[in-house]
């Protein structure tokens, strides 16, 4: 896996749904220089964030202790077509076609076999697979995008074939050659040769600048017809969702018109729970009593999400000899915490299950569209493995939603991995209404349990969002704390709300025109725009220090200045 | 500005935390979750460490000091947000202090403390009389201006109700009015509550579980043992 990039974009549309990767496959004989075709095409997309490389190599099949002693003696057949594993071949590159994690076996050339261990792959948005048959298997050839055949000279490949394998897999030119002859050839010429009659394109082996440029120019322009059509579909998304709104805002006296609002848990507002709230929301309120409160907060959001999670009968007896009818947690709970801002929550969920493993997400919007990147995810190995991750219950920590867009990413990279939706349970301060609307249009089964509603993004000012990355300075000076405060809805999504309250009716505006109206909104974004870029320079120069990444503990490998000279 | 509110409950729709008694007005229990269940029947199985017994002992006693303090009073505030809105928010009203009946009860202090930083914390020592059989107070060390203050006391097993009462008279002799004691518990018998809140109305106590009842050596049956000895020895 190779990260190119900074971060990867939504790989989903608005409505949660995954965007499929793009696959090539790139077939041709042993030797013959299918792996330098990959690397070529993978280094010609570099702006791509993450493309991978999948050796068919991999999916040998598992060897019975007869097949590994005839393979320590060059006896066995490992170039028929049979002797890859292709249901397993099949299964992982679909799961990871649509965006799924999965794990992919290990084998070893060296011990001729499977090893136990697999590995973990996730978020691909293209992928290489390369092999001798990898056009062989008709289910394989129907997920692939495009179709590549490398074509070779036979004395070439025989060439590169013995200096490989002495140097790299510690075989000896005798095994080499007999193994050639016996089996690589035979398979080349009944099966690797024959399957180029399925490739889109046929490549030559050696000197092949040309046509990688040509392979190249093509796959570029896939991806590119591919990302327009997913901006557009967030675009209309968008619309929808304001009508929505208006839609739910028509509804007066708390009647819900959709039984997902019964998946949002508000906590009940007590008094403590008010003053708390009110000290969190003041502008005055210091640091150290921001954080003690905030911090007292989340254990209280946390102990509320422990509700929802399902017991078991047990029985125990009392220290007076009593047999009592009790219950018993799932253990089988995990902490996600969105960074930074679900920082203060791990700390509160530890307090509550001190051994629950807690696992980190890094999101942050793109300065440039406001779309969140995924920067990073740690995940817990109970995640990770699609045996376990089925039954796994996962608390999603973030100090408050406010477009829902970090969330939904974050949501979508747990149903990625198998977990599902109405096991996860989103724990947060603060969330708007809109984005309770985009989470629960897009995953209606995943729980919400929140201290407070805020009916609309303009007045979102606790705890550091990891949307508002970039709008470090507020009244309390944001960058000294581990908490940033938003000054101003910034992108354009955000200012949904904020131009939405402009355009009610202002008396003047009835003697303007609908252009002088549209550029005046225009100008006022332009304006906006400018004040953070200051914002965010001034900061880096006054607090820079203070502005470190305090909350993960020493994992996280965020560059700042690599995100202040991309804006 | 302390009505009851929905996280505590007179008498339980579930029904299986109360048993066989109606609860005085006076006595709140939080609510039955799954999640309090699984965490009592921690810190009830004999087979529970310390480790685990304290730190679910103090989950749960976190619990309560939360919704003990809800029932603190509050006027309304507006604060200005760093966005420069205002928002219409509450301030905490009245002071409080922490009176702990040792010893168990000073294992609760910590859970006060973290929800209250500065919070004052007294102490009351009650013994029984080996030759009268009637609880004694052998040591009190309180707030100067206890008088003023709304208390929270502290004791996780009401059994009998003897010290508990004993304790709540000292408090009364120091000058602390009667509707601004809490009483904080973990586990009560339905007699002892009974008795206290008959003795005393205006007082309120909160618990997280009401057991069945207690046995001819009062201990509190199911129970979890002696709550001191489990925490501290």
């Amino acid at each position: 896996m190779v990260m190119a990039s900074h971060g990867r974009a939504p790989w989903y549309g608005p409505d949660g749904k995954n965007v499929e990767a793009y696959v090539i496959g790139i077939a041709g004989g042993s030797a013959s220089g299918k792996t330098s075709v990959a690397r070529a095409i993978l280094s010609a997309l570099n702006y791509i964030p993450t493309v991978l490389i999948l050796s068919q190599d991999a999916f040998y099949c598992a060897h019975t202790p007869e097949e590994i002693e005839l393979a320590f003696n060059n006896d066995l057949d490992l170039d028929h077509p049979n002797s890859i594993d292709t249901p397993l071949f099949v299964k992982c590159l679909l799961d990871l076609k649509q965006g799924k994690a999965t794990e992919i076996p290990v084998y070893s050339f060296v011990h001729h076999q499977r090893m136990p261990e697999k590995k973990y792959i996730y978020g691909a948005s293209v992928i290489i697979v390369e092999g001798i048959m990898a056009l062989q298997a008709p289910e394989l050839r129907a997920l692939y995008d495009l179709k590549v055949f490398v074509n070779c000279d036979s004395d070439l490949m025989l060439a590169r074939r013995i200096k490989r394998d002495v140097k790299e897999r510690g075989r000896d030119v005798d095994g080499i050659l007999d193994q050639y002859l016996r089996f690589v050839k035979n398979s080349y010429d009944n099966f690797v040769q024959p399957s180029s009659r399925y490739a889109d394109i046929i490549v030559p082996g050696s000197s092949n600048q040309l046509a990688i440029e040509l392979l190249v120019t093509h796959v570029k322009r896939q991806l590119d017809t591919r990302s327009l059509r997913f901006r557009r579909m967030l675009a209309e998304a968008g619309e929808e969702r304001s009508k929505a709104r208006s839609r739910a805002s028509t509804l007066v006296d708390g009647q819900t018109d959709s039984g997902s609002e019964d998946n949002v848990v508000l906590l009940e507002q007590t008094n403590q729970l008010l003053g708390i709230m009110t000290i969190l929301r003041d502008r005055t309120t210091d640091r150290g009593e921001f954080i003690f409160h905030a911090d007292r907060l989340s254990t209280i959001v946390v102990e509320k999400a422990l509700t929802l999670i399902p017991c078991e009968p047990k029985t125990i007896r009392t220290p007076l000899g009593i047999d009592y009818q009790g219950l018993a947690r799932d253990d089988r709970l995990v902490g996600i915490s969105i960074l930074r801002s679900g920082g203060p929550f791990s700390h509160g969920l530890r307090r509550v299950i001190r051994d629950v493993p807690i696992g980190a997400m890094l999101i942050q919007s793109d300065p440039r569209t406001g779309e969140p990147l995924l920067l990073k995810s740690d995940l817990p190995a109970s995640i990770k493995s699609r045996d376990t991750s089925g039954e796994v219950k996962v608390l999603l920590l973030d100090s408050q939603m406010g477009t829902g867009a970090a969330a939904m990413m974050a949501i979508r990279v747990l149903l990625d991995h198998g977990i599902k939706p109405l096991n996860i349970i989103f724990l947060t301060y603060i969330i708007t209404e809109p984005a309770i609307h985009s989470v629960h249009r897009a995953f209606p089964e995943v729980k919400i349990v929140t201290a407070s509603i805020d009916p609309e993004l303009s007045e979102m000012h606790i705890p550091y969002n990891s949307d508002s990355l970039s709008l470090g300075e507020g009244p309390i000076s944001a960058g000294e704390a581990d908490f940033a405060t938003r000054t101003i809805p910034s992108t354009p999504s955000m200012g949904e709300e904020e131009v939405k309250e402009k355009q009610k009716p202002d008396p003047r505006d009835a003697l303007k025109t609908e252009a002088e109206l549209s550029s005046n909104k225009f100008k006022v974004q332009v304006k906006e725009t400018e004040k953070l870029k200051f914002s965010r320079v001034h900061n880096r120069g006054e607090s820079g220090e203070k502005r470190a990444w305090v909350i993960s503990p020493g994992k996280l490998a965020l560059d700042e200045d690599g995100m202040i000279t991309r804006f | 500005m302390s009505s009851p509110n929905p996280t505590t409950t007179c008498l339980p729709a579930s029904g299986s935390n109360v048993h066989k008694v109606e609860l005085p007005e006076n006595a709140l229990v939080l609510a039955p979750t799954r999640q309090l269940q699984s965490l009592l029947t921690i810190i009830r199985d004999e087979k529970t460490q310390r480790g685990d017994f304290v730190f679910t002992s103090d989950r749960i006693i976190r619990l309560l000091v939360e919704e003990g303090l809800n029932h603190l009073p509050v006027i309304s505030k507006k604060v200005t947000t760093p966005t420069g809105k205002v928002y219409d928010g509450v301030a905490f009203q009245g002071r409080i202090c922490g009176v702990s009946i040792m010893r168990a009860g000073e294992a609760m202090e910590a859970g006060l403390r973290d929800c209250c930083r500065s919070v004052r914390i007294g102490k009351i020592l009650i013994q029984r009389d080996e030759e009268t059989y009637q609880p004694k107070l052998f040591y009190a060390k309180l707030p100067d201006d206890i008088a003023n203050r709304y208390v929270l006391l502290l004791d996780p097993m009401l059994a009998t109700g003897g010290s508990c009462i004993k304790a709540i008279e000292v408090l009364l002799e120091h000058g602390v009015e009667e509707e601004k004691i809490l009483f904080l518990n973990l586990i009560a018998s339905p007699e002892g509550i009974q008795k206290v809140c008959t003795r005393f109305p205006k007082l309120r106590i909160i618990t997280a579980w009401v057991d069945e009842g207690l046995d001819s050596n009062s201990y509190i049956v199911p129970g979890l043992g002696d709550f001191g000895d489990r925490y501290f020895l």
